[in-house]
């Protein structure tokens, strides 16, 4: 079991007078998926990098299992916090894709044995099985990402934070992270994941928060948050399309898939 | 940028001076020819405004080294014969403390040039000016590219310290756990300005840049003087005489 | 009619592979593309979208070196015949990442647009009037005076847009162009770029992303592993019973319309939001 509360976070860059993030409070439990969703350049990555300590609070306070993040350097968080960036080339630098899987491991002094049950089990969880020999300059960019999250879940933390891990995803990519996240589910840790992609968001979240400006705007099961069109729209988030022909059609329920909006579609017809 | 007669000098007379200075520092016996040149570089940062920065700059670097300069030269200087203070532990050489000065005077000229020169120009004038002249555009290229690829390789630089500490690698502390972090955050960075370095130069390839038998052209408008000409050719001259000059000291005695 | 009949691509059993690599990244590519129109690239990572823009702007085989078989024709010739720079003139490239376009050599947006313009000795007169004008056409005409490294994603990614486009090309190659960019700045890249092509630019655009794509294209050409599985309306791609396998999602609305169809609602499946809204009210009236 794991927590993560957020108590009235403020934050500003140094070089900038303008604050990035508003007294932002929020609390995470475990075995829950949150995406983070709003435009570029509101905060989103900027809050998440308080979670493990790259970034401290201008004021208010990030606790991890009651732990004031504060207390401890991100380097030694890596093992409760799992941080899988937005660009896989920052992260990676060892020469072969095992390499990468068993550094974090090895640097935390898990026994030679364990490290390699682990290694069997999330290479084949991210897809690498057949790429262990493989140097990370070699793959491609879809790859590469799964590559630093499968280095990231090598460690097992009990936080994983993913930023954009859906850009440049194809079809088996994106059902690839899905069920990484479901995994990460059924082993009750805390998943949260900056995204664009408001139709992955919509299928793979139990709790979508929507940033603007530095503000939290909405926070709740997908259905609750787009329900909310008038928000969404200062947020410049744009629902899924089959969600948003559902507003433009009038209907009042919040239709989040095909088969919802069939349903619907039938009990108004009839 | 305020306007004055320093700004508006051609930015390759600007960058001739480096050398000019640098060089006659060197090759002039003594540092009197230095020191002079040197007051010749502080007149023209007051004259473009930015006096207050350049000294500061100046003072900021040049104690620290004089310190060691005259200290290392003036104390253990092979040269030393005439002796101008005994300290108990050792004693403090004529010879050392003036060749000590020297490259002091030496390093100010060089550093003093080349701040006026990078505060009085910027970039894009010298591309356009250096695009204008038969200067090789690619040796161009590399020079301006490389000045402003730097604060983007420091952003990333920073980007990737965040990643490895996100992944367990300590980058504080001791000067030994720094260097223990050093490979695994250089990997990253070559890594990644390697396939950068690749598109990069598929770019300029697309935007025409290896193009022969073209008089190329540029947004921004140089002016290129008489008195710029002018400038130039005497500097080099000057740097002729001074080293004619030294020479010929040097074989009569 | 936009589209007129001229081919002003013609790729012709063209294969490549890069060296060291034995397998061919893309291999007997057979298509063509007619003047005016909107042409998608779909296919899964690593199907050879790239490779083939590549291909297509001459960058493959004159900067990446390796095995060509077959040839690629832009507005009647071969690419080998041309430089590169030369032939950036009459078809440009978009990458997907705007940092890896910009010149590093400038400090403002009007020096950067203009950059490729002086390396073509364009007289100063007429480069300002183009950066005018492709500023406006880019709507970046506010940020002329930035410096390009301190402007958003988006506003970048419209920057190296404007950076190709000022050298007045016919044929645009957008590479991912959106991939990296948040939904509002893709949303504005997609906007102009279909001004343009309402202009009578003729554009190819590869996207790993077909929601989008789909509502634009003319015609799609689906790759899987490097090779051609098909060129044709997006109607007809999105109907092949495939597309599961070669790892394409087939758009919200398609995939709704389609399975409506299915049970007899509608009549035919649909891309176009409007369209779909417009029959789907239909259906809601008729049966009352």
């Amino acid at each position: 079991m794991v927590t993560v509360k957020i108590e009235n976070l403020s934050y500003s860059y140094k070089d900038s007078a303008t604050s990035v993030l508003h007294d932002i409070s929020l609390s995470f439990s475990s075995g829950e998926r949150v995406a983070i969703i709003g435009q570029n350049g509101t905060g989103k990555t900027t809050l998440t990098k308080h979670l493990n300590g790259i970034l401290t609070p201008d004021t208010g306070r990030v606790l991890i299992d009651n732990v004031n993040v504060e207390n401890k350097t991100t380097a030694e968080w890596a093992s409760k916090v799992g941080y899988v960036f937005q660009n896989p080339n920052d992260q990676l630098f060892l020469d072969t894709v095992k390499k990468e899987l068993v550094f974090g491991p090895s640097h935390l002094g898990i026994p030679k044995k364990e490290i390699q049950k682990r290694i069997r089990f999330v290479s084949e969880l991210v897809g690498m099985q057949e790429e262990l020999a493989e140097h990370p300059l070699n793959l491609t960019d879809s790859e590469k990402k799964f590559c630093a999250i499968g280095a990231v879940l090598a460690m097992d933390p009990n936080v994983v934070i993913m930023d954009e891990p859906t850009g440049g995803q194809d079809k088996s990519g994106k059902y690839r992270l899905a069920k990484i996240l479901e995994y990460l589910k059924t082993q009750q840790k805390i998943c949260i994941v900056v995204s664009h992609d408001m139709r992955f968001v919509t299928e793979n979240f139990d709790r979508i928060v929507v940033m603007a400006n530095g503000h939290i705007l909405l926070d709740g099961a997908p259905k609750e948050v787009f329900s909310n069109p008038q928000v969404l729209k200062e947020a410049f988030v744009t629902p899924p399309p089959i969600t948003d022909l559902a507003q433009k059609l009038g209907w009042e329920t919040t239709i989040l898939s095909i088969s919802e909006f069939i349903e619907e579609l039938k009990k108004r017809v009839q | 940028m305020t306007d004055n007669w320093v700004r508006r000098l051609n930015p390759k007379t600007k960058l001739l001076m480096i050398p000019v200075f640098g060089i006659a520092t060197i090759v002039s016996p003594g540092m009197l020819l230095g020191l002079f040149l040197l007051l010749v570089v502080i007149v023209m940062a007051w004259q473009a405004n930015i006096i207050k920065k350049f000294l500061q700059t100046m003072i900021s670097f040049g104690i620290p080294i004089a310190v060691m300069l005259f200290i290392i030269q003036g104390l253990y200087s092979p040269q030393n014969h005439t002796y101008v203070a005994n300290l108990g532990f050792a004693k403090l050489g004529l010879e050392g403390l003036m060749y000590g000065g020297k490259l002091l005077v030496t390093l100010l000229v060089f550093m003093g040039s080349f701040y006026l020169f990078n505060k009085t120009i910027y970039s894009g004038e010298l591309a356009a000016a250096l695009i204008k002249s038969s200067l090789s555009d690619k040796g161009g290229y590399l020079i301006l590219a490389s000045l402003n690829v730097v604060p983007q390789m420091k952003r990333q630089l920073q980007v990737i310290k965040e990643a490895q500490e996100a992944r367990g690698v300590q980058t504080g502390g001791s000067l030994l756990t720094r260097i223990k972090v050093f490979i695994p955050l250089m990997g990253p960075v070559i890594l990644s300005s390697l396939i950068d370095t690749q598109e990069r130069g598929m770019a300029l390839e697309l935007r025409g840049f290896d193009l022969k038998n073209v008089s190329k052209t540029s947004y921004i408008q140089v002016v290129d003087t008489k008195l710029d000409k002018l400038f130039r050719i005497g500097m080099l001259l000057f740097l002729i005489i001074v080293t004619a000059f030294s020479i010929y000291l040097k074989v009569r005695r | 009619m936009k589209v007129s009949s001229k081919d002003v691509i013609s790729v012709n059993n063209f294969s490549f592979s890069y060296p060291q690599t034995k397998k061919p990244a893309i291999s007997s590519m057979n298509f063509t593309v007619k003047e005016g129109e909107f042409f998608c690239i779909v296919g899964a990572n690593g199907a050879g979208k790239s490779t083939l823009c590549d291909s297509l702007v001459g960058l493959i085989p004159q900067y990446f070196l390796g095995t060509t078989k077959g040839q690629v024709l832009v507005n009647g010739q071969e690419t080998t015949k041309q430089t590169v720079a030369e032939l950036s003139l009459e078809i440009g490239l978009v990458f997907q990442n705007p940092f890896n376009q910009l010149s590093y050599t400038t400090s403002t947006v009007a020096e950067e647009l203009a950059y490729g313009l002086g390396n073509h000795g364009i007289p100063r007169s007429e480069m300002l009037d183009r950066v005018a004008a492709v500023a406006k056409k880019m709507r970046i005409e506010s940020l002329l005076d930035r410096d390009p490294l301190t402007l958003s994603g988006g506003q970048i990614q419209r920057v190296a847009f404007g950076s190709t486009y000022i050298l007045n090309p016919s044929i645009l190659v957008l590479d991912e162009c959106t991939t990296q960019l948040d939904p509002i700045g893709s949303e504005e890249i997609f906007t102009i770029i279909k001004q343009l092509n309402d202009e009578g630019v003729t554009v190819v655009m590869t996207d790993t992303e077909t929601e989008r794509l789909s509502m634009y294209a003319d015609r799609i050409l689906l790759l899987d592993n490097g090779l051609q599985m098909g060129v044709d309306k997006p109607q007809a791609i999105f109907a092949r019973e495939d597309l599961e396998k070669l790892n394409i999602s087939t758009p919200l609305n398609y995939q709704l319309t389609q399975e409506l169809t299915k049970i007899g609602i509608l009549d035919s499946p649909e891309f176009n939001q409007d369209i779909i809204l417009e029959k789907i009210k239909e259906v809601e009236n008729g049966y009352r």
